[in-house]
């Protein structure tokens, strides 16, 4: 935490993940698996009240589950932080909240977190403008539909396009530009200045 | 490990003590097994009956999931009923869903829906699937405490220690967040304007900021819990543990009789020309 004379300013050992990362990691699955978990009480019962829309209103939140991993790589910025936000966030609601959806949500997790952090990984994790962090909701959104498709039987529905769509949109808004809006208004408050996100903010011409 | 019951802060909250994870472990016989066996058993049923695409053979393994978790988890019936109502609108969302959008032989037709075979049969697997799966998981997490299952994570799945430590934090987090959630929301009411009635009117964005408060909140405890533990050297490697999560006869027992009876039915299925697999999405 205190600054040694570490040749980088990104931490001493790039490869290794500190404790403190690895929690923050967590947090951010915990958190937003609670307030999912708060977000589908409440859900239900407006999934009945629309009956068969329900099952569509699951794409336009979809971009919601995408939070974890676009956060988690712009505050620690070190290679693999959003699928393993993803996964660790997954691993949270099967194995501590109990999800429904059972096990198999850790690969759509994964899918994810891969699809999310590929534009960051293109900018060599350099960039975090608001087109990086929109393309991010865009991939990680599309890259699980098809495993989604796959494991609740989309294919061969004539719904398919009109969810593709749906979900990518919602990718692009909520996992995307939300996440870009939540991570400067995390930096503002000053909370994860002990990270990658607020030393490189200390540099000359970072942000 | 028993969790301690944190009385609830307030009598109005929504539910702040009766949040899922805050449980007491029922003594019963899934409870005593290992935790990595079960969770490998529900992610091997999980996987497998992703392929199984009629109505019947789900059917019938999430009638014997639901015995089984019953009996074996001694989950009481009221428990099971509950967590039933979101299984049940999410299976019949799925169902109606299916049932009217896919090509087929129609065999009813209502005011511009059409109700065909194929997707009827479909429809019927999948919500099925979503029914034996989360039913199996509500077993799983009703005989599984969070701390037992990173013990048995490290010494039988090899889970590296710094993960485990940190999931460990999540976990402590997490059991803590009824509470912090019902600081946040009761300091935001009292800022929030008044509806007629006195009221606080507390609307979407006001629900916006208290989770980011939560998060905020969340994020300076979890850089705490991080710099304790790395002051007393948690994290660092590999530890002895208080009680180790042993593996023995019952869970081999275990595995036997849960893949023994996935088999069984699978194949019984097979015979009688019932089972079906990705083809009925398309075909």
């Amino acid at each position: 935490m205190t600054a040694t004379s570490a040749p980088t300013p990104t931490g001493a050992r790039r490869g290794s993940w500190s404790l403190r990362e690895l929690v923050l990691v967590v947090v951010l699955g915990v958190v937003f698996g609670f307030a999912y978990w708060a977000l589908v009480q409440g859900w239900n019962g407006l999934s009945i009240a629309m009956g068969p829309a329900g099952d569509l209103a699951q794409h336009l939140l979809l971009g919601g589950w995408l939070l974890a991993a676009p956060l988690a790589v712009a505050i620690v910025r070190r290679p693999g932080a959003g699928v393993l936000a993803e996964v660790l966030a997954s691993v949270v609601e099967v194995v501590f909240l109990g999800s429904p959806v059972g096990p198999l949500l850790v690969v759509s997790a994964l899918l994810q977190g891969v699809g999310s952090e590929l534009p960051f990984a293109l900018t060599r994790y350099r960039r975090f403008g608001w087109a990086t962090f929109a393309l991010s909701g865009l991939c990680g959104a599309g890259l699980v539909f098809f495993f989604s498709a796959f494991r609740a039987g989309w294919y061969g529905q004539d719904l398919l396009l009109l969810r593709f769509g749906l979900q990518v949109a919602s990718g692009l808004v909520l996992g995307g530009l939300l996440a870009k809006v939540l991570v400067d208004a995390l930096a503002r408050t000053g909370v994860v200045d002990n990270y990658a996100i607020g030393r490189d903010a200390l540099r000359p011409g970072g942000r | 490990m028993t969790a301690t019951t944190v009385p609830a802060v307030d009598g109005t909250g929504t539910g702040a003590a009766t949040a899922p994870w805050r449980r007491d472990v029922t003594p019963s016989v899934l409870a005593r097994r290992n935790p990595t066996v079960k969770l490998v058993l529900l992610t091997v049923v999980s996987a497998a009956v992703l392929l199984v695409l009629d109505p019947v053979t789900p059917l019938v393994l999430y009638a014997l999931a639901l015995v089984g978790v019953a009996a074996a988890a001694r989950v009481p019936a009221r428990t099971l009923l509950v967590a039933h109502g979101p299984l049940l609108a999410f299976a019949g969302g799925v169902l109606v869903v299916n049932a009217v959008s896919r090509p087929g032989p129609v065999v009813w037709s209502g005011p511009g829906l059409e109700v065909t075979a194929p997707g009827l049969s479909v429809g019927t697997a999948l919500a099925a699937r979503s029914l034996l799966i989360g039913v199996l998981a509500l077993g799983f997490v009703r005989s599984t405490d969070g701390p037992t299952l990173l013990a048995s994570l490290q010494a039988d799945a090899r889970l590296p220690a710094r993960p485990a430590h940190a999931l460990l934090a999540g976990y402590r987090l997490l059991e803590e967040m009824p509470r912090t959630w019902a600081q946040v929301r009761h300091a935001h009411a009292v800022r929030a304007p008044r509806r007629r009635g006195g009221r606080p009117a507390l609307g979407v964005r006001a629900h916006g900021r208290m989770v980011f408060g939560l998060l905020v909140s969340s994020l300076r405890t979890g850089e705490r819990l991080a710099a304790t533990l790395e002051q007393r050297g948690l994290g660092l490697g590999p530890r002895t543990v208080w009680r180790p999560v042993r593996r023995d006869r019952g869970d081999v027992v275990l595995a036997l009789v849960v893949l023994g009876t996935l088999a069984a039915v699978l194949l019984v299925s097979a015979r009688l020309g019932l089972l079906a697999g990705p083809g009925a999405l398309t075909g």
